[in-house]
C-alpha cells in the first residue's frame, strides 16, 4: 500500500533528521571542548516496497589517523622542550642579573677589589674587614647557588612525583574505558564519546612520555612507550611507581643500583606480576618525565659540579704548597757510581686528599710517565680511578696513609716495584723516592708534594681562607665521595679568620710579621687573578683529554656563557617544538573540529528536510482524508 | 606555548597573539630598564665577553682607587720630607753664623733653633696619612720613632741621647788628656802614648813630624806586640833652633784629624803654641812635654768634646742595637750593645735589609706596581737626625774657659756633617724616587681611563640597548598586535549564525 509507505518513509526521515540535528546540536555545543571530535551520522538507504526509507546505523567521528599520532609524538617533544627550558630558564635566575651584584663575577670582582684596597692599605682595620666581608659574599653566593641548583633538582624529583601519578591515573582511565568499550561494540553516540574520552587520556600521557598506539579489534588498544615497554594492554594497565628519597642535596645520585641510589626511580609493573626499572632501562625517552630525568641527573648535576669546582679551585688555590724535592743522595760527599738516585719528600705536612707528583723516565722504551700519589685514610675508596685528578697524563695510585709510613711505603713498593722505583722511609716522615741504581732501567726526574696549610700563620703566604663548612678542604676521598662534590653548598670563610681579620696579614708570628707586609695579600690577590689552573671536565668545560685550564674568573666567564648559551638553545628548541605542536594541532583541528559555519549550514539543510519530510506527511494525510471522504 | 582548553582556531589564533603581547613585553621591559636582558642567556654569545668586560672594568676602578690613594700619600710624604729637609737646612745655617753666646741653659742660639728643628723632624718623621705611618717601613701601624723627647731625655730606665753623650765624653777623658799618656823615657825624649790597646776612645796618634834635623821621631808604633801605640821626639845631644817646630797629628773619634804644632823658641815671653829652649836638651825636652801636656788637655777640652758628642750621637741614631760605653771596666776600652731596657731604641718601625722603598708596593696595573715606603732609619733621615740631635742636646760650660773652642768645633763639624756629599743618600734623593713613582700613577691612569672608557662602551653595546631601536620594534609590534586583534575580531564575526534568521 503506497501510501502507507510513504508515510512511514517520511517517519524514517523525520527520525533521521532529528538524529542528524541532535548530532549538530552536540557539535556546536561542543565546538570548544578539548579533545571533542566532530561526528556525522552514518545513514544507509533500507528498500521499503517499491521505494527506499532511510535508517541511522551509527555515529562517525571524523578523524585522521595520521595527524593524530603524529600531533602525540610533537605533544611528548613539546612537553620535553618545554619543561627542560622553563627549568634552564629559572637556572639563569639562579646566576642573577649579570648586571648586578648578585652574580658570582660580580662577588669574585668584589674580593678581587677589597683585596687591591688592602694590598694598598694592609694596616687599615676597614681594608681588612671589607676583604672578609667580600669573601663571605663570595662563599654566600656560591652557597646561594648551589642552593638554587638542588631546589631546581628537588623540583625535577617532586616533578618526576606528580607526572608519575598522572601516568598511573592516565593508564587507568585508558584501561578502564577499553575494558568499557568491550560492552559497546556498536559505533554509536557513546561509543564515540568513549573514544573522544580515551584519546583525551592518551594525549595526557604523551605529554608525560612518548607512547605509540596500536589499535586492536573492538576499539581496544594497546599502548606501549617507544622503546617497547608495554604500558596497557587492553583492559589490564601497568602500575608507575616512583620512590622519592625527600631532600635532594649535591651529593644526592641516581644509581642503577638501588642500595647505592639516593635519588627515586621509576619502575613499573604489572597486575600478572613483573617489573621494570624505567629509568635504568633508558625506557623514557621524550615526554616531561624525560626531562625531568635528565635534569635531575644530567644538567644539574653539571650546574653543580661547575660551582663546585670553582669553589674547590678557589679554596686549593690559597691554601695549597708544592713543595720539590730534596734531592738523594747529597752531591758531597760524591756519591759511589751506580748509587740510586732520586729524591727525599717531606710528608709531614700532607693531609688526606693531598698529592705526591713522581716524573721517571722508563729507560728501556724512553718514555717519561707521570704519577700521582694520592693520600686517603679510607682503604675502602681503593684503588682510585685515573680520572680522580684532573691531569689526563698521569697514573692515579691512592695510598692508605692509616697504617703509618712503614705501611705507606710497602704499598707503594708493591704498587710501583715493577716499574723499578723504590721507596723508603729513612727517617720520621721523609719518604726517599730512587730509581734502580747500577741496573739502569729507570731515571725518577722529579718529586714533588703538594700540602694543604692548616694553620693561619705557618710562616707561609697560604693560609685556608675558606674551608668546607669549617673542615679544612683538601680534596679528600672518602667512602662519601670526593670532598669536591657539594662543596660550593658548604664553602665557607675560615672562622678563624673572622675571628680575628689581621690574619691577612700577619702569617707568622715569631717574629710578627709587621701590619704593613703584603706577602699574603699579594699572594692572595695574584692566585685569585693570574693563577691558572686545571678544571675538571666533569663541569662540561673542557675535555678529558685536554683540560680547561685558565684563571678562576676565566672558569667562571666559560660556564656561565655554557650555561647561558644551553638555556637560550633550549628556550630556541621549546618554540620551535611548540610552532611545530601548533600548526599540526591547526590542521588536526582542521580536520576532526568543529565549524560553526559547517554546522549552521547542516542546521538549514537539515530544517528543510525536516519541513520536506513532515511536508510528505501532511500531504499524505490530507490524501488519506481525502480517501475517507470518497469511502 | 600551546593552548589547550580551547578549539583549534582559537588556540592557533590566541598562541600567535600571546607571543606578540610577550615580544611587547620583554622589549618595553628593555626599554624601561635601559638592558637588554637580565639573565646570561639573553646576552647570548656575548656573555662570557661581557663577564670578561665587567671584571675589567672593576679591576681599573680598583687601580683608579689605588691610585688615588698613593697619590694622596707621596704627596703627605713629600711634604714631610720637603719639612725635613728645610729643618736640616735652617740647622745648618744657624751653625755656620751662630754666636757664641750661651743662655742659661748653657746653649747657644743655634742650638736651640735646633732643638726646635728637631722636634719638628721627628714629628715629621711620624707622620700620619689615613692612619698609617708613612716612615716605618712596612709596621705601617707603628710609628716610625720614639717621641723627641724620650730620644734626647730618656725614659724610665732607659738611657737617652744626653747620657750617652756624657758618658762618651768621660770614656774618651775630655776632661784629662783624651785618654792619652805622656811620658819621658830617656831624659832628652818626650813620649805621648795611647792608654790602652784597641779602644775606640779618646785621641788616636796619626803622626809625629819634626823641622829639627837633629831630633828624631819615631812612631806610631807598638814598642810590643799588643801594647798600645806610643809616638816619641828625641832631641837628642842637641838643642833645637829657635822656630824649630814638632807636630803631633791625632785622629778624632769621628773621624776628623787635628794637629798640635809646637814651637821652639827663646823668645821671652814665650809666643802662645811654643815651648822655651832650654840650657841643653834635657831641660828642652822637659819644656816640651810640659807644653805638649797643656796642648793636649785643650785639644781634648775643645774638638775632642764636639767630637765626642757627635761620635755618640752616630752611635745612638746609626747602629741597631744603640752602641754605649762598657763601663765595666775603669777606664773603660770597649763599646757595648745597649738593650732594650737600659737604652732608647729611637726607631720603631721595621727594619729588614731590603730597600726601604719596597716596604710599601702598589699595584696600579696589571704588570705595574710603584714602590713608596720609607723608613726612618735610611742614611738620609740618619744623618740630618743624629746631627741636628746633637747640635741640640750638648750644652756648654760658660765658665769653662774652652767654651769657645768647643763651641767653635762642635758648629764646624755640624755644618759640615749637614752639607750635601756625593755618594751618600739624601733627602732630595727620595724626593726623587716618589716623584717617579708619581709620575708613572699619572702615566697609568691616563692610559687606563681611555681603556675603561673603551670597555664600559663595549660593554654597553653588548648588554644595553639602542632605545630607538627599541622604539621602533614596539611600534611595528603594536601595530601588528592591532591588527591581529582587529583580524581576529573580524574572523570572530564571521559566522553563518549572524545570517540566519531568527527562528
Amino acid at each position: 500500500m503506497g501510501l502507507s509507505q510513504a508515510l512511514s518513509t517520511a517517519m524514517a526521515g523525520l527520525r533521521a533528521n532529528q538524529a542528524a540535528l541532535a548530532l549538530v546540536s552536540s557539535n556546536v555545543a561542543n565546538a570548544e571542548t578539548p579533545g571533542y571530535v566532530r561526528k556525522t551520522t552514518n545513514q544507509v538507504e533500507t528498500a521499503v516496497g517499491t521505494g527506499a526509507g532511510v535508517n541511522v546505523a551509527g555515529v562517525n567521528r571524523v578523524l585522521d589517523d595520521y595527524i593524530q599520532s603524529q600531533l602525540r609524538t610533537e605533544t611528548s617533544g613539546a612537553a620535553y622542550a618545554t619543561t627542560r627550558a622553563n627549568f634552564l630558564s629559572n637556572l639563569q635566575s639562579v646566576y642573577g642579573d649579570p648586571d648586578s651584584s648578585a652574580t658570582l663575577e660580580a662577588a669574585f670582582n668584589a674580593l678581587t677589589t677589597a683585596l687591591q684596597a688592602l694590598q694598598t692599605s694592609p694596616e687599615s682595620q676597614s681594608a681588612r674587614t671589607g676583604v672578609i666581608n667580600a669573601a663571605q659574599a663570595m662563599a654566600q653566593q656560591l652557597n646561594s647557588t648551589s642552593q638554587g641548583i638542588q631546589t631546581l633538582r628537588n623540583s625535577a624529583e617532586t616533578g618526576l612525583t606528580s607526572a608519575v601519578n598522572s601516568a598511573n591515573n592516565a593508564l587507568t582511565q585508558i584501561a578502564k574505558i577499553n575494558k568499557q568499550l568491550l560492552n559497546f561494540p556498536a559505533q554509536d553516540a557513546s561509543t564515540a564519546a568513549l573514544l573522544d574520552q580515551r584519546d583525551q587520556y592518551i594525549t595526557q600521557l604523551s605529554q608525560l612520555m612518548d607512547v605509540r598506539v596500536v589499535a586492536g579489534d573492538g576499539n581496544q588498544v594497546s599502548v606501549y612507550t617507544t622503546s617497547g615497554v608495554q604500558l596497557v594492554s587492553g583492559s589490564d594497565a601497568a602500575t608507575l611507581s616512583f620512590n622519592t628519597q625527600g631532600n635532594v642535596t649535591p651529593s644526592s645520585q641516581w644509581s642503577a643500583d638501588p642500595s647505592k641510589s639516593t635519588l627515586g626511580t621509576i619502575s613499573i609493573s604489572y597486575p600478572n606480576g613483573g617489573s621494570i626499572d624505567l629509568v635504568s632501562s633508558g625506557a623514557i625517552r621524550s615526554g616531561s618525565i624525560a626531562a625531568y630525568l635528565e635534569l635531575r641527573d644530567n644538567t644539574l648535576v653539571q650546574a653543580q659540579a661547575q660551582v663546585d669546582q670553582l669553589a674547590a679551585a678557589m679554596a686549593s688555590a690559597l691554601s695549597d704548597t708544592t713543595t720539590g724535592g730534596v734531592a738523594y743522595p747529597p752531591a758531597t760527599p760524591a756519591p759511589a757510581p751506580g748509587t740510586p738516585s732520586g729524591f727525599d719528600l717531606d710528608l709531614s705536612d700532607m693531609q688526606t686528599g693531598n698529592v705526591i707528583h713522581l716524573t721517571y723516565t722508563d729507560t728501556t722504551t724512553g718514555e717519561q710517565k707521570n704519577i700521582s700519589i694520592i693520600r686517603v685514610d679510607d682503604p675502602s675508596v681503593l684503588p682510585l680511578k685515573d680520572d680522580a685528578t684532573v691531569d689526563p697524563n698521569d697514573k692515579v695510585i691512592g695510598i692508605d696513609f692509616s697504617g703509618g709510613m712503614a705501611s705507606v711505603v710497602s704499598q707503594l713498593n708493591a704498587a710501583l716495584g715493577g716499574a723499578n722505583i723504590q721507596f723508603s722511609n729513612p727517617s720520621g716522615s721523609t719518604l726517599r723516592i730512587v730509581d734502580d741504581g747500577a741496573s739502569g732501567l729507570s731515571d725518577v726526574n722529579a718529586a714533588s708534594v703538594t700540602t694543604t696549610a692548616s694553620s693561619l700563620t705557618g710562616g707561609g703566604a697560604q693560609l685556608p681562607l675558606f674551608t668546607d663548612g669549617g673542615n679544612l678542604y683538601t680534596g679528600a676521598i672518602t667512602s662519601a665521595g670526593s670532598q669536591q662534590v657539594g662543596l660550593a653548598g658548604r664553602i665557607t670563610v675560615n672562622s678563624a679568620l673572622l675571628a680575628d681579620p689581621s690574619r691577612l696579614i700577619v702569617y707568622n708570628t715569631n717574629p710578627t710579621t709587621p701590619s704593613g707586609d703584603t706577602t699574603r695579600v699579594d699572594f692572595i690577590l695574584s692566585q685569585l687573578t693570574t693563577g691558572t689552573y686545571s678544571y675538571s671536565a666533569k663541569t662540561g668545560v673542557g675535555s678529558n683529554a685536554t683540560p680547561y685550564k685558565g684563571t678562576l674568573l676565566g672558569f667562571t666567564q666559560q660556564f656561565t656563557s655554557l650555561q647561558g648559551n644551553a638555556a637560550a638553545a633550549a628556550q630556541q628548541l621549546a618554540d620551535g617544538q611548540n610552532v611545530v605542536l601548533n600548526t599540526l594541532q591547526k590542521k588536526m583541528d582542521d580536520a576532526s573540529g568543529v565549524d560553526i559555519d559547517t554546522e549552521m549550514a547542516n542546521l538549514l539543510a537539515l530544517q528543510n528536510a525536516y519541513s520536506a519530510n513532515a511536508r510528505v506527511m501532511s500531504t499524505v494525510n490530507s490524501m488519506f482524508q481525502s480517501l475517507m471522504q470518497v469511502l | 606555548m600551546s593552548i589547550d582548553g580551547v578549539s583549534g582556531r582559537t588556540s592557533y589564533l590566541g598562541s600567535s597573539l600571546i607571543n606578540i603581547k610577550n615580544q611587547l613585553d620583554t622589549l618595553t621591559e628593555q626599554l624601561s630598564s635601559g638592558k637588554k636582558t637580565t639573565t646570561y642567556a639573553g646576552l647570548g654569545i656575548d656573555a662570557g665577553t661581557a663577564t670578561g668586560l665587567r671584571a675589567q672594568i672593576s679591576t681599573l676602578a680598583s687601580y683608579a682607587d689605588t691610585g688615588t690613594l698613593i697619590n694622596t700619600r707621596i704627596n703627605v710624604a713629600n711634604l714631610s720630607l720637603q719639612g725635613m729637609s728645610d729643618s736640616a737646612s735652617t740647622v745648618k745655617a744657624a751653625a755656620a753664623g751662630t754666636t757664641l753666646t750661651l743662655d742659661n741653659t748653657g746653649k747657644t742660639a743655634g742650638q736651640t733653633t735646633a732643638m726646635a728643628s728637631f722636634t719638628q723632624m721627628v714629628a715629621l718623621l711620624n707622620t700620619n696619612a689615613g692612619g698609617r705611618y708613612l716612615f716605618s717601613g712596612r709596621a705601617t701601624d707603628t710609628p716610625a720613632t720614639e717621641p723627641a723627647d724620650v730620644m734626647l731625655n730618656g725614659s724610665g730606665t732607659r738611657a737617652g741621647l744626653t747620657q750617652l753623650i756624657d758618658e762618651r765624653a768621660q770614656a774618651d777623658g775630655t776632661t784629662g788628656l783624651g785618654r792619652t799618656v805622656i811620658s819621658s823615657p830617656t831624659p832628652t825624649s818626650v813620649t805621648i802614648g795611647e792608654d790602652a790597646a784597641g779602644s775606640p776612645f779618646g785621641l788616636k796618634l796619626s803622626a809625629v813630624t819634626t823641622t829639627d834635623a837633629n831630633a828624631t821621631v819615631t812612631g806610631p808604633a807598638s814598642p810590643a806586640p799588643g801594647d798600645p801605640l806610643e809616638m816619641s821626639v828625641d832631641l837628642g845631644a842637641t838643642n833645637p833652633s829657635d822656630g824649630d817646630k814638632f807636630t803631633f797629628t791625632f785622629t778624632l773619634p769621628d773621624g776628623t784629624s787635628e794637629k798640635i804644632e809646637l814651637t821652639a823658641s827663646s823668645s821671652t815671653p814665650l809666643p802662645a803654641g811654643s815651648f822655651a829652649i832650654g840650657a841643653d836638651s834635657t831641660e828642652t825636652a822637659a819644656n816640651l812635654n810640659s807644653a805638649l801636656n797643656t796642648a793636649v788637655g785643650t785639644l781634648a777640652n775643645t774638638a775632642l768634646v764636639a767630637a765626642s758628642a757627635i761620635t755618640a750621637s752616630d752611635n745612638f741614631f746609626s747602629s741597631s742595637p744603640p752602641q754605649r760605653v762598657d763601663t765595666s771596666t775603669n777606664p773603660p776600652v770597649a763599646l757595648r750593645d745597649g738593650t732594650q731596657t737600659d737604652t732608647v731604641f729611637w726607631y720603631t718601625g721595621e727594619s729588614g735589609s731590603d730597600p726601604a722603598r719596597g716596604t710599601a708596593v702598589a699595584g696600579i696595573d696589571q704588570s705595574i706596581s710603584v714602590q713608596y715606603g720609607a723608613r726612618a732609619n735610611e742614611d738620609a733621615f740618619v744623618t740630618a737626625l743624629k746631627n741636628i740631635a746633637v747640635y741640640a742636646a750638648v750644652t756648654t760650660n760658660a765658665s769653662n774657659p774652652n767654651a769657645n773652642g768647643q763651641l767653635t768645633a762642635l758648629d764646624s763639624r755640624i755644618v759640615d756633617n749637614l752639607a750635601v756629599h756625593t755618594g751618600k743618600q739624601s733627602i732630595q734623593d727620595i724626593q726623587a724616587d716618589f716623584a717617579g713613582a708619581q709620575t708613572a700613577i699619572a702615566t697609568t691612569k691616563d692610559r687606563q681611563t681611555q681603556t675603561g672608557s673603551i670597555a664600559q662602551s663595549m660593554l654597553d653595546s653588548i648588554q644595553g640597548i639602542n632605545d630607538n631601536e627599541v622604539a621602533t620594534k614596539i611600534m611595528a609590534l603594536q601595530t601588528s598586535l592591532q591588527a591581529s586583534y582587529q583580524t581576529t575580531a573580524s574572523l570572530y564575526q564571521l559566522s553563518l549564525l549572524k545570517y540566519l534568521p531568527a527562528p
